[in-house]
């Protein structure tokens, strides 16, 4: 019976129920302070260490179909904007449940879905009304820089996170933005003295959105300053090319010696390296491979005969067999054209590593497609599939072989990085990972292209939304409000549209608020309990003044600190911290949340195809 | 050694339709697909158990196409609906709803099968005839001097699909779209033999729905730095249906011996490169493969200023020949006849996010089009592709039959008053010609148009009622959770939004019994203007399936099954 189909959908809805667990196993690793994780597999007894959300999902690879709806839409989320990703799937969660609540008070699936269709309207309208434009930015920062800014401050999420941050931020205060250390250090040079009015510091914004990754957004910051100055890009426009920044992970390093560097480095092995300290420091001709470097390689798509024979006349013991002819051949050829550095996408037989090696050719496998186009791009060398394809017109001309550091005695074998640039505009940009413990690397790079990527993304939307909590606390303050204005109108008029639609918004402001407490004890400073005292306090103050528009911004976006902690040490400066988050990535993290929920809140079934079925009671055979 | 096994005897089941086991199965196979009927269907997650890929859906030829049921009499059922759902696209749910009611309230009403088979048949041609008269009550005539009925249509299909996720705004982007791309496909000239264009469909995941966007002329994949240098117009292009991989693929699995020293990849890399040398010589531009261009002539071929456009796939072969005019080479082994060049009047290149596009512009006019269809996540684009798919079929069907049926459920209702009416009053010279007794024909008229009915009710999934209104025979729901003082906005409008609720209307709970009545003509000035529409030509056909399924099912004395 090859057939069965299982009824999922009752009261007691089974796929919300999933979605809602699987956000669960999140919970600890959503803001800016995550909890490292051991995710081990039963039957290998291979482990990870993972800490953001997606690296989760992605490890427990999740079998049923929930989790498999889930883990699609969290990759192609975290394939765009590289963050958000544990926004998106704990608000799916959060408002999963919502669902299932409205489900248990008999509410049905249409006006569930008219209600929080309408709740996702007014929020990210709440989104696109509180962004802060980088006009406004501009202006706030000149007020922050003025003297005797000191306001009192209120008790609020934004000060309890804020004043965690600046725990992890530098001593030292003395810009006019208090920056980290090592934003200190960066040269002024690096800085734009000079940019468009309108412009704010890319140094301020990266600040606010580094939401705990002080030292990762400082090398996205400098990788994206050495960035445009490198492209020599008009300085009125900040936003950079993010697919010209690589990382490279060094382990055996501290995570201190974490850098970047103008152009690309990659890691060489020993017998490679004794060929870069040859051809190191002079210009040097490119030969660039999108194949591998190999007698036996085939580009995709191509069938070899399986029904092949070689007929032989006569037995020629003495022949050399076909791949040597072919090494031969191919080091022939490099050697005419001049070739002294041949980079391949693909991998290199160890015989071609060999030969050229005697023949003092550098060869790097295994490189970056990207990295190929932008050398070729900057050399003229044209990448190729075969290396028997290179001409004169191929092969580019000037680029750099530096070693740039021999790591050897960090790590029992011996390993060598060398920086390839072009020494004209190459625009490359690699910012060196390091970490003493191998398993933390992918999390640290992960932590990098994340700042990278946010910050990428405020340049490109032009504005940033209030952070810390803020806008979550915005957004439940207009559901809270239309769901009164819903109850009022429905005990006025009493339309039978309203009648469910208060209760569901405000169960979606629920799912909000769970968010920001969940935020607010992953910084260890509060209790859920206490977390969601501070939010309803500032809640019911929003409610009872009715805020004007400008004033919310002043209250959530502008979180002054209390001078505790920290600043006691400097009474006399009170520098301000903007915490911000990103317009577009928060918008399409809560939208394919809830699209999420939708879609398996209309589900009822499940039809399972193929044999070899499990024997579950609630199945049903057809 | 060899050793014989015996076969086993084959099993023959008498009257299949009296076991429990199948009455279960097709009772589960109607609740399956009854509850994905609809714009506020329950979808469907269809997955193998092997962790294979999960489609979420309520479209009845993905269902169907998952369900692989044993039995012959689901696979009977399956395998007609499923062959009309491939001719006209739509309404292969209603089919199968109907069909499945109709056998179980043949089941329920106790007569003899053959007298069953005998009337359906006859009020099937009732029904036909009814829809098919100039004044039918259900019919609206479309009207193509404006897009109106046209996008109401297509908008009428795109909304019946829940796993979309789409707003109001993002609906009616996508129904003009169809619309406007169905236009396109149509000829401006007409010659004597008219033939439709085609609309070629690329989704890209990851951007909002109002995103998508329709294009005259095709958009093919573009190889990664393209540099289009200046092209004059028009450009030659070739296009080649051979794989020009280097390989000997086309030999099969034959076996070939090769003397020692002759290197075969090289002799075709050869005979390849002359290839490229000839179309050189032809001052040919673009050079277009169905499969994988051997990166080789490749090279060569862009170095001396060609664009080339490898892995095109089978489905776009069709579009680019009538676009540009081109025959497609299978063969590298000979001279390119002149003729087989085809031509475009120029190229540029469109950006979609993170991908890119080249735009081939068409020579003259051309009824070749492609649709740019955006949405935020993959099981949501894969559902919308389908139904821009199934649109666009309605649309040209509207061309063979220019009228729409009313949607929402109001077509049903109205076939059900129209057939009860007609039954009790044709019941003295219709039973004897289908010789049967007069209690006979109007229990099983009954059946039929309770199965009717069962499909309007079928639209409702939230526990609301459904309603039938006792002038028009309109189609009415009524929330479950409604109270009595928001009866009336409630009921505002009937299912296809033509009828407006009054005062002293009469309405009746669909599936109890109402005195039969004839349903009465709207009589409005102003031609009608229905919010819902269903294809004409394809709900005629899909009740025809349906009933002759039903009957064709009924019939089954024996299922013979070969169990070895």
């Amino acid at each position: 019976m090859p057939q069965s189909c299982r009824v999922i959908n009752s009261r007691q809805h089974v796929g919300l129920q999933k979605l809602s667990a699987l956000s669960g196993r999140i919970q600890s690793s959503v803001g800016p302070f995550k909890n490292y994780k051991f995710i081990q597999d039963e039957s290998s007894g291979d482990s990870v260490l993972v800490c953001s959300c997606f690296r989760i999902i992605e490890n427990l690879e999740p079998a049923c179909t929930v989790g498999q709806l889930v883990y699609e839409t969290v990759r192609a989320h975290h394939q765009q904007y590289r963050t958000g990703s544990g926004c998106l799937l704990f608000l799916a969660g959060a408002w999963s449940h919502a669902a299932l609540d409205s489900l248990q008070r008999g509410i049905s699936v249409q006006h569930i879905i008219t209600a929080m269709s309408e709740g996702i309207d007014i929020c990210l309208d709440a989104c696109k009304k509180f962004s802060v434009s980088f006009k406004d930015l501009t202006v706030m920062e000149k007020c922050t820089a003025a003297p005797g800014g000191t306001k009192k401050a209120s008790t609020n999420v934004s000060t309890e996170m804020a004043n965690f941050h600046d725990k992890c931020l530098s001593k030292s205060g003395q810009r006019k933005v208090k920056l980290s250390r090592h934003f200190c250090e960066t040269k002024s040079g690096m800085l734009s003295t000079v940019r468009h009015p309108d412009q704010p510091d890319m140094i301020v914004i990266a600040e606010s959105l580094s939401h705990g990754c002080e030292k990762t957004m400082k090398l996205a910051v400098e990788a994206a300053q050495m960035l445009l100055k490198t492209n020599q890009q008009h300085i009125s426009d900040p936003l950079f090319d993010i697919s010209k920044m690589l990382t490279c992970l060094v382990s055996g390093l501290p995570e201190d010696c974490a850098c970047v560097v103008e152009g690309c480095i990659l890691l060489l092995s020993d017998e490679q390296a004794v060929v870069a300290h040859m051809v190191k420091q002079q210009p040097l001709k490119v030969a660039l491979i999108t194949g591998d470097l190999s007698q036996t390689y085939r580009h995709l798509g191509f069938k070899s005969l399986p029904g092949e024979q070689s007929v032989h006349e006569d037995l020629d013991l003495s022949a050399s067999s076909k791949e040597d002819e072919w090494v031969d051949k191919v080091v022939k050829l490099l050697l005419n054209l001049e070739v002294k550095l041949i980079l391949t996408a693909g991998l290199v037989s160890q015989k071609v590593i060999q030969h050229c090696c005697r023949h003092q050719i550098l060869v790097v496998e295994k490189v970056n497609s990207s990295v190929l186009k932008t050398i070729g791009s900057s050399t003229g060398a044209i990448p190729v599939n075969y290396a028997t394809q290179l001409t004169e017109s191929c092969v580019g001309d000037g680029v750099n072989v530096e070693i740039w550091r021999d790591l050897s005695s960090y790590e029992r074998k011996s390993l060598t990085a060398v920086n390839i640039s072009t020494g004209r505009n190459s625009g490359l940009v690699t910012v060196v990972v390091t970490s003493c413990v191998h398993g933390k690397l992918q999390a640290l790079e992960d932590q990098f292209w994340a700042c990278a990527y946010r910050l990428h993304h405020a340049l490109k939307d032009g504005a940033l939304l209030p952070g810390a909590g803020g806008t979550e606390v915005l957004c439940v303050h207009q559901l809270q409000k239309q769901a009164e204005h819903n109850r009022v109108k429905d005990s006025k008029t009493g339309s039978a549209a309203n009648l469910y639609r208060g209760l569901v918004l405000q169960l979606m402001a629920d799912g909000l608020i769970d968010y920001i407490t969940a935020v607010m004890v992953n910084t260890g400073r509060c209790s859920a309990a206490s977390a969601r005292t501070i939010v309803s306090k500032q809640l019911t103050e929003f409610h009872r003044d009715e805020i004007s528009t400008g004033k919310f911004l002043q209250l959530v976006s502008q979180s002054k600190r209390e001078d505790a902690g920290f600043s006691a040490v400097k009474p006399d400066e009170t520098p301000t911290l903007n915490i911000y988050d990103n317009l577009s990535v928060k918008q399409e993290a809560w939208r394919k949340a809830l699209d999420l929920v939708f879609l398996v809140l209309q589900t009822d079934a499940e039809i399972i195809t193929g044999t070899g079925q499990k024997n579950e009671g609630n199945l049903m055979l057809l | 050694m060899s050793r014989l096994v015996k076969k086993s005897p084959s099993v023959c089941t008498d009257l299949p339709l009296n076991s429990s086991d199948v009455c279960n199965k097709l009772r589960l196979m109607k609740e399956l697909l009854k509850s994905s009927y609809g714009p506020t269907a329950r979808l469907k997650q269809v997955h193998n158990n092997i962790g294979g890929a999960v489609v979420t859906t309520s479209t009845s030829s993905v269902l169907l196409q998952a369900i692989s049921c044993s039995h012959p009499i689901i696979s009977l059922i399956k395998g007609s609906i499923l062959n009309h759902v491939s001719r006209f696209s739509d309404c292969g749910l209603f089919a199968s709803v109907f069909c499945l009611s109709l056998i179980e309230e043949a089941g329920r009403c106790g007569l003899r099968k053959d007298v069953m088979i005998r009337v359906y048949k006859h009020l099937l041609s009732l029904c036909t005839a009814h829809l098919q008269q100039e004044d039918c009550g259900c019919k609206v005539k479309l009207d193509f001097c404006s897009s109106r009925s046209l996008i109401t249509l297509a908008r009428s299909v795109i909304a019946s699909k829940p796993t979309c996720v789409l707003s109001e705004p993002e609906s009616a982007h996508i129904s003009r779209l169809a619309v406007q791309a169905f236009l396109l496909t149509v000829p401006c000239n007409i010659p004597d033999k008219v033939r439709l264009g085609r609309t070629v469909t690329i989704p890209i995941e990851g951007h909002s729905v109002l995103e998508s966007a329709v294009f005259s002329g095709l958009l093919l994949d573009t190889p990664e730095n393209i540099s289009l240098g200046s092209l004059c117009s028009p450009l030659r292009m070739v296009l080649f249906s051979a794989s020009l991989a280097g390989d000997l693929s086309e030999l099969g699995d034959g076996r070939i011996e090769v003397h020692q020293g002759v290197d075969t990849d090289s002799q075709i890399l050869d005979q390849l490169l002359e290839l490229g040398k000839q179309v050189l010589k032809d001052e040919v531009k673009l050079f277009v493969c169905q499969k994988v261009i051997h990166p080789v002539l490749q090279h060569y071929l862009r170095c001396n200023g060609v664009i080339v456009i490898e892995r095109l796939g089978i489905s776009l072969m069709e579009p680019l020949i009538q676009l540009t005019g081109a025959q497609p080479v299978a063969t590298l082994h000979t001279t390119i006849p002149r003729a087989a060049y085809g031509e475009v009047h120029n190229v540029s290149v469109r950006q979609f996010g993170s991908k890119t596009k080249m735009h081939l512009h068409p020579a003259g006019k051309t009824t070749t089009c492609t649709m740019i269809l955006c949405h935020r996540n993959e099981t949501m684009l894969n559902e919308l592709k389908l139904v821009c798919q199934k649109t666009e079929h309605v649309l040209r069907l509207t061309l063979r039959e220019p009228c729409a049926l009313l949607g929402g459920g109001c077509t049903e209702t109205h076939l059900a008053a129209y057939i009860r009416y007609q039954s009790k009053n044709d019941v003295s010279e219709s039973s004897p010609v289908l010789s049967c007794s007069q209690t006979e024909y109007l229990l099983a008229a009954e059946a039929f148009c309770r199965s009717l009915e069962s499909v309007a009710t079928s639209l409702e999934h939230d526990n609301g009622a459904s309603l039938i209104d006792l002038t028009h025979a309109h189609h009415w729901t009524l929330p479950s959770d409604v109270t009595e003082e928001h009866l009336k906005d409630a009921t505002a409008l009937c299912g296809c939004g033509v009828v407006q609720s009054c005062q002293n209307r009469k309405w009746s709970y669909l599936n109890t019994e109402y005195a039969e009545f004839s349903p009465a003509p709207l009589l409005t000035a102003a031609p009608l203007q229905p919010t819902v529409l269903d294809s004409f030509t394809a709900k005629v056909n899909a009740l025809e399936v349906a009933v002759e399924t039903a009957n064709l099912v009924l019939d089954v004395r024996y299922v013979i099954q070969d169990v070895n």
